[in-house]
């Protein structure tokens, strides 16, 4: 099969097969959760659209043809962009700074290098250090679950308006998650070489920057970078709670109806956000490539590392570029008033108390968050299953296709999947606002917008990816591209499509929250008016419904993905 | 009729490697042939160039009296839709059932609706069901394709290209990775169905006993070349030993 082998996938995929009556199960549940999502967000008969924002509507999508270019302008809006990107950028920075250290202390292996190493000196202390280790993992879960945008509020409430507030409020769960992410790494390593050196009496630091960092320090760095895409996101989605950059003045310029000016902070964001991504995603092919190489051929980094090492230059010099220009005020943060706010926030949680009307209100609020977040995740799969084909480079040419067209489908199918990822889902809810009452529904499409365009690029990398052989073989039967879509594509690539939907479906829960700022219901919702209020006795309650919920959907999710596999 | 390939002066090359040399050729409707030859010869490359999988280097191919290149892209279908090739690796959607990879054989004929509402609703059940009677595994209808073994996912290939009924079958090393038993059982099965359906029948095959006993006609290809092309029974031992030779 010469000539067909380059049409091979380079990672075949196994699948498992599901029994049937399983798959039934499945079905019902689908079907089951479509039910209700429906029916919580059009049972209580209020009316959804509203028919008078429509001119509204259109004058904000004409604007896009005009946007606003004036140097004066486009200032305020590179001003923006650096403030937004210094707040990823030192935020990543320092979330990368806490899960190396968190991620040592969770990591399974350094608890048994110490173990080790201190039992060949007669001492027992095994259970002090896995009592620890336990300790810390609960610990940190807590920062874990609660949303960037509830920090965000809390640390607005604490330090005020200060640049500090954004990146801590990345920091924090950004850091907690690397910890977790790091710790795994750690464990997945092969420990010959870290126990090989603590048997031999090394200290279990040393022997650990010696074997376990160097081993793993690339995989954090990628990972790193990916948290920099991640953070961009969040940074954008901070500025709407007045932390400045482009997501503030976005919520400016949508609120006093300059559609123009909303219009090239838009550009702009999808101009950062994209060339993000693509350095991102460059600097982490280079690096899969360079540990390829390395194992294969036992050195040759050659031009792609240095060109690897240019972009860590430039991560690392952005750094310090961002402290300079966002100057923020470190001594707030031992300032006697912060520790003095946090106390006072600590008291007045103590005791929790329920929201009025009770625990039955938490639940009802959970229902329509649970909603939101399946009706925004089946409209993203749909969204993503729609484009995952049109832009997707295949390396098959699929018969009949018009092919003048398939470059021009792919770059605006791209181009409108970046669009749809780089604004933040709050904006989306705020636009659809002009055609649509505040509840859940506008929440349910600003999260699918969002979300479907993650999952487009998703799927169209799975099939991307795909084995072709049998999509060459479909047209060698005469099958039309359509067919073999139908035939080849989609079956090959659904239970990855499902995959990739579910981990979403996480993603929108959590999500939930940050469209609860402008208003969509649910928990979210409460969550940030409790937060703005001040009514931190009522918040533990919702905080601990709304990490519940996320629970729960993860191990849903995890449950199905699992049975799938 | 025009003969079903008709192959002139041909030459194709990967990347400045030569894969077959100015071969011609000309094979005739209800003709069964085998190609034997090592591994390397050019036996793929032959069988893709047949199909349309592959355009020749240099020099001219026709099936079924046309050339490719030449059509547009509705004739090139029915073109392909006149052509059943049944894979080494067989090519199979994994995750789809039995039914809708047999039916992928009719995707030529049906319409994008049909088939779509097929993959719900299976269409022309009766036909895959006895394609599938004819390979000898009518049980397997609705099981999913990747839960059967080797010998039973070329039988589903060979459905396909049944129930395809194309004018030519294309087999590309059909036995490569079956025990003798089955071997003979399926090079029996596809000579028959081509004799009893008045099919033109094109297989590679390492096994030079298999190709002897089932084709009517023997080419033999060593390095892009043809070195022999022959009635079996008048081939000599020699010539043989020289196409194997190390």
């Amino acid at each position: 099969m010469k000539s067909l082998e380059k049409f091979a996938p380079s990672h075949p995929q196994k699948t498992r097969i599901l029994p049937r009556t399983k798959r039934w199960g499945w079905w019902l549940l689908l079907g089951i959760a479509t039910v209700f999502s429906f029916v919580q967000i059009a049972g209580d008969g209020r009316r959804l659209i509203n028919s008078g924002g429509w001119t509204l509507f259109w004058r904000f999508w004409r604007a896009a043809l005009r946007p606003d270019l004036t140097s004066e302008f486009l200032e305020i809006t590179l001003q923006a962009v650096g403030v937004t990107l210094s707040y990823a950028a030192f935020g990543t920075f320092l979330a990368l700074a806490v899960g190396f250290a968190g991620g040592i202390v969770l990591s399974e292996r350094w608890w048994e290098g110490v173990e080790n190493h201190y039992r060949g000196r007669g001492r027992q202390k095994g259970f002090e250090f896995r009592m620890a280790r336990t300790l810390l993992r609960v610990l940190l879960a807590v920062p874990r679950g609660i949303h960037e945008l509830i920090w965000g509020l809390i640390l607005l409430n604490i330090l005020g308006l200060d640049p500090l507030t954004a990146v801590l409020a990345i920091a924090i769960p950004f850091g907690a998650i690397t910890a977790k992410v790091f710790a795994e790494l750690l464990d997945e390593t092969v420990p010959a070489a870290f126990l090989t050196l603590i048997n031999s009496g090394t200290r279990p630091g040393s022997a650990l920057f010696y074997t376990l960092v160097p081993q793993t320090i690339t995989d954090l760095l990628a990972y790193g970078f990916y948290r920099f895409e991640c953070a961009v996101r969040s940074a954008a989605v901070l500025g709407i709670i007045g932390a400045g950059g482009l997501g503030y003045q976005i919520l400016l310029s949508l609120q006093s109806l300059r559609y123009n000016q909303l219009w090239t902070l838009f550009f702009a964001l999808c101009l950062l956000s994209g060339a993000i991504d693509l350095w991102s995603g460059l600097v982490r092919q280079q690096m899969r490539d360079g540990k390829a190489e390395k194992s294969s051929s036992g050195g040759g980094v050659g031009k792609k590392g240095s060109r690897l090492g240019i972009s860590l230059w430039a991560a690392a010099a952005l750094i310090p570029w961002s402290f300079y220009f966002l100057q923020p005020q470190l001594s707030l943060l031992w300032s006697p008033r912060t520790s003095m706010l946090i106390g006072q926030i600590g008291r007045e949680s103590f005791p929790p108390r329920l929201p009025d009307g009770g625990v039955m209100v938490l639940f009802d609020l959970a229902g329509q968050t649970l909603a939101m977040s399946v009706m925004a995740a089946l409209l993203a799969a749909a969204i993503g299953i729609f484009f995952s084909v049109p832009a997707a480079r295949l390396s098959i040419t699929l018969s009949g296709y018009p092919q003048a067209l398939s470059q021009p489908v792919f770059v605006v199918s791209r181009i409108i999947l970046l669009f749809m990822r780089a604004i933040p889902a709050p904006i989306w809810a705020l636009v659809l606002l002009f055609i649509l009452f505040p509840g859940i529904l506008p929440g349910a499409i600003a999260l699918a917008l969002y979300n479907g365009g993650v999952l487009g690029r998703l799927m169209a990398e799975v099939n991307e990816n795909q084995d072709l052989r049998p999509l060459l073989a479909l047209q060698t039967h005469g099958a039309s591209w359509g067919q073999v879509v139908f035939y080849g594509i989609f079956p090959a690539g659904w239970l990855r499509y499902l995959a990739y939907a579910l981990y979403r479906w996480e993603i929108a829960i959590r999500a939930t929250v940050i469209v609860g700022l402008v208003g969509a219901g649910g928990l979210g919702r409460l969550l940030t008016q409790q937060v703005s209020a001040f009514d931190y006795r009522r918040l533990p309650f919702t905080l601990l419904f709304y990490i519940g919920l996320t629970l729960i959907v993860d191990l849903m999710s995890g449950w199905v993905r699992r049975m799938m596999r | 009729m025009a003969p079903a390939f008709k192959l002139h002066q041909v030459s194709v090359e990967y990347s400045g490697f030569p894969a077959l040399n100015d071969i011609s050729l000309t094979i005739h409707r209800g003709e069964r042939i085998a190609l034997v030859g090592p591994s390397g010869a050019g036996k793929t490359t032959l069988l893709h160039l047949l199909n349309g999988l592959l355009q020749p280097t240099s020099g001219t191919v026709e099936i079924l009296g046309d050339r490719l290149p030449n059509l547009s892209i509705s004739q090139r279908r029915s073109v392909h839709r006149q052509i059943g090739t049944i894979y080494q690796q067989f090519h199979l959607v994994g995750n789809l059932r039995v039914i809708h990879n047999v039916n992928a054989g009719q995707l030529g004929r049906w319409s994008l609706a049909k088939s779509l509402l097929s993959l719900i609703w299976p269409q022309q059940v009766d036909q895959a069901q006895s394609a599938l009677a004819k390979v000898g595994i009518p049980e397997k209808l609705l099981t999913r394709t990747d839960q059967l073994s080797g010998g039973q996912q070329q039988r589903v290939a060979i459905a396909r290209v049944l129930v395809q009924d194309p004018a030519v079958i294309l087999a590309d090393e059909p036995i490569a990775s079956l025990d003798p038993e089955r071997s003979r059982q399926i090079m029996r099965l596809l000579a028959d169905l081509a004799q009893t359906l008045h099919k033109t029948l094109v297989v590679s095959v390492h096994e030079i006993e298999y190709a002897m006993a089932h084709c009517d006609r023997l080419i033999g290809l060593r390095e892009g070349k043809i070195v022999f092309d022959q009635r079996p029974e008048r081939i000599q031992p020699s010539a043989i030993n020289a196409l194997y030779a190390l």
